[in-house]
């Protein structure tokens, strides 16, 4: 009536579970063996009692090893290494003593008391727990001067532990969890903080932009920044501090012309590239001349395409715009293709730029990557 | 000849829309929001081209576009998706989808991309021929026996054309074929991606989910 382990083996086998209890205390009286399995069957049969409350688990199994350890003492005592045998019996008459306490339930009223609700600490719980500890130091003090019987020190010390673990053992053990789950919620609700304050600057900021704008190229180019400023923070594919790599700069590069000059940019990378002063000329050189289609050639979208294969760097700007008569560049374009060219000469690469009226304009520059 | 679409959104709003676009091109014979209810439907109705959504609960696109296949290999997939990761176009394609266009596609392309799939043609938006170009790049091993495990120069020519932006009919004018000789070329490329037993496509589709 312990633990219920007595009435757990008397339904597994069949018997009435006094005969049961009977050979438990006749074992234990003789033995002291008894109570020593018993406790073993009850910290390993968990789950019979297990019905109470799951997250007693923890706490029950600390308290059973103690009271197991405290048998391990007791069968010290029994084949004799101990020269105290008064205590043997001492030990008896409190776990039966405990056990006299018992109301007849099923669990038994020590597990009872693990179980007891924490916010109305149960009386016989604290009086228990406070028992024990009483016993447990009293035998601490009264061997404090034979420190060679290490066997009684440690029963002492066994059955304050018990104590502890029985009358405070539940409030600990919730204090703890509550301030676990404290910190989760705390974690929790910076987390949303976050997200709400950026949805708020971003997102939502331009969905207002939105609802009062009456132009609808403007309107489809908001939401395809916003659209692209979400992605990259969703997943988190712009480091936007510290660019180092070609196919990062030309998505800023793409988003910024894309903002700036109302056109869609269809941007492609196939490899990628440090940015290094090579392939810094190439984006500068790349980025001007879609900045010269965005502006001039009519068309959405223009397709930005950047490739790193067998050691070369190409990036081919292409739009379906009006297009230009290449030999006979108007004047304010010829300023831009001879800034490209020469941007492209100064580190050893090349400018191509090919367009007839009314069949789009490509420029195409490349470099060998280092 | 009039062609036969379903589609399958997660996306109530965005379904209507695409609805409303195709309902004056094709006849829309049904539309689901879920993955097992499409399977279902698909099976049954048999279209000829099923719009599908890459990301749905219960499975998603991939679990449609793989459990009709098997059933109905008449049906012909085109996955329209908002997203433009790399391992969700190139995981759709090797389930047996014959394109993959985002949904910032306007309209009439749309309408185009649906004819061309009915057509027993590849769909490649400049995007996907990037992706195929990027995971078909690098040295290929010299004792490699799969014609499938590389691309020929011819068909990196196409790609490269289609990832600047250029349509087929200029793709063809460019390179001097015809837009028939284009459209093999592409269907070509989308078979090797689809049963290229390549180690890279694998660790190059892994390394990409990771960036």
């Amino acid at each position: 009536m312990l633990a219920g382990v007595a009435g757990g083996l008397a339904d597994s086998f069949g018997v009435p579970d006094a005969y049961v209890r009977a050979a438990f205390v006749s074992l234990a009286a003789v033995w002291g063996l008894g109570a020593l399995v018993y406790l073993a069957l009850w910290v390993v049969t968990f789950d019979r009692v297990d019905d109470v409350e799951v997250d007693l688990v923890a706490p029950r199994r600390a308290a059973g090893l103690a009271i197991a350890f405290l048998g391990l003492i007791l069968l010290f005592g029994v084949i004799g290494l101990w020269p105290n045998p008064a205590l043997v019996l001492t030990i008896s008459a409190l776990s039966f003593g405990t056990a006299a306490l018992a109301d007849g339930s099923r669990v038994g009223p020590l597990t009872a008391l693990l179980d007891s609700d924490v916010e109305k600490p149960s009386r016989a719980r604290l009086l228990i727990g406070g028992l024990l500890l009483v016993v447990g130091l009293y035998f601490l003090g009264s061997t404090v001067g034979r420190l060679f019987e290490v066997g009684a020190v440690l029963l002492a010390i066994a059955i304050t532990g018990l104590g502890i673990a029985v009358g405070f053992g539940p409030w600990v053990r919730r204090l703890l969890s509550d301030l676990g789950e404290e910190r989760k919620e705390r974690i929790r609700q910076e987390e949303r903080a976050e997200v709400a304050a950026h949805l708020h600057d971003s997102v939502l900021q331009t969905l207002a932009l939105i609802q009062r704008s009456e132009d609808p190229t403007r309107m489809a180019l908001l939401a395809r920044h916003q659209e692209t400023e979400l992605r990259d923070w969703l997943y988190g594919t712009a480091p936007l501090a510290g660019v180092d790599m070609v196919s990062t700069a030309l998505k800023q590069i793409a988003a910024k012309v894309e903002e700036d000059h109302g056109v869609r940019v269809e941007l492609v990378t196939v490899g990628d590239h440090v940015l290094d002063e090579s392939s810094r000329a190439l984006t500068a050189a790349a980025t001007e001349a879609l900045v010269n289609a965005a502006k001039h050639s009519g068309a959405s979208p223009v397709s930005l395409f950047f490739e790193a294969e067998d050691g070369w760097l190409s990036i081919y700007v292409t739009d379906q715009g009006k297009g230009f008569d290449v030999t006979a560049i108007p004047s304010d374009r010829r300023g831009i293709a001879q800034s490209i060219r020469s941007r492209m000469e100064k580190v050893g690469g090349s400018a191509e730029i090919s367009s007839q009226p009314g069949d789009g304009a490509e420029v195409v520059v490349r470099v060998a990557a280092s | 000849m009039i062609i036969d679409v379903y589609l399958v959104d997660d996306h109530r709003l965005f379904l209507s829309g695409v609805k409303a676009e195709l309902a004056t091109e094709f006849r829309i014979v049904g539309s689901a929001h879920d993955a097992d209810t499409a399977i279902g439907e698909i099976r049954a109705l048999h279209p000829d081209v099923v719009l599908v959504d890459v990301h749905m609960p219960d499975g998603g696109g991939i679990a449609v576009v793989e459990g009709v296949t098997q059933t109905n290999p008449g049906v012909s997939f085109l996955a329209l998706s908002v997203s433009d990761l790399a391992e969700d176009v190139i995981a759709m394609i090797r389930a047996g989808a014959r394109g993959y266009v985002t949904k910032t596609i306007s309209p009439a392309d749309l309408v185009d991309a649906v004819r061309r799939v009915h057509a027993g043609d590849a769909v490649f938006s400049p995007r996907l021929a990037g992706f195929v170009l990027d995971a078909f790049a690098g040295a290929i091993p010299a004792d490699s026996d799969h014609d499938f495990d590389q691309l020929t120069p011819r068909e990196k020519d196409v790609l490269r054309l289609i990832a600047r932006g250029f349509a087929y009919k200029q793709v063809a004018r460019k390179l001097n074929i015809s837009v028939k000789t284009v459209e093999s070329h592409v269907s070509s490329v989308l078979r090797k991606l689809q049963l290229s037993s390549r180690h890279e496509l694998a660790r190059w589709a892994t390394k990409r989910r990771i960036v």
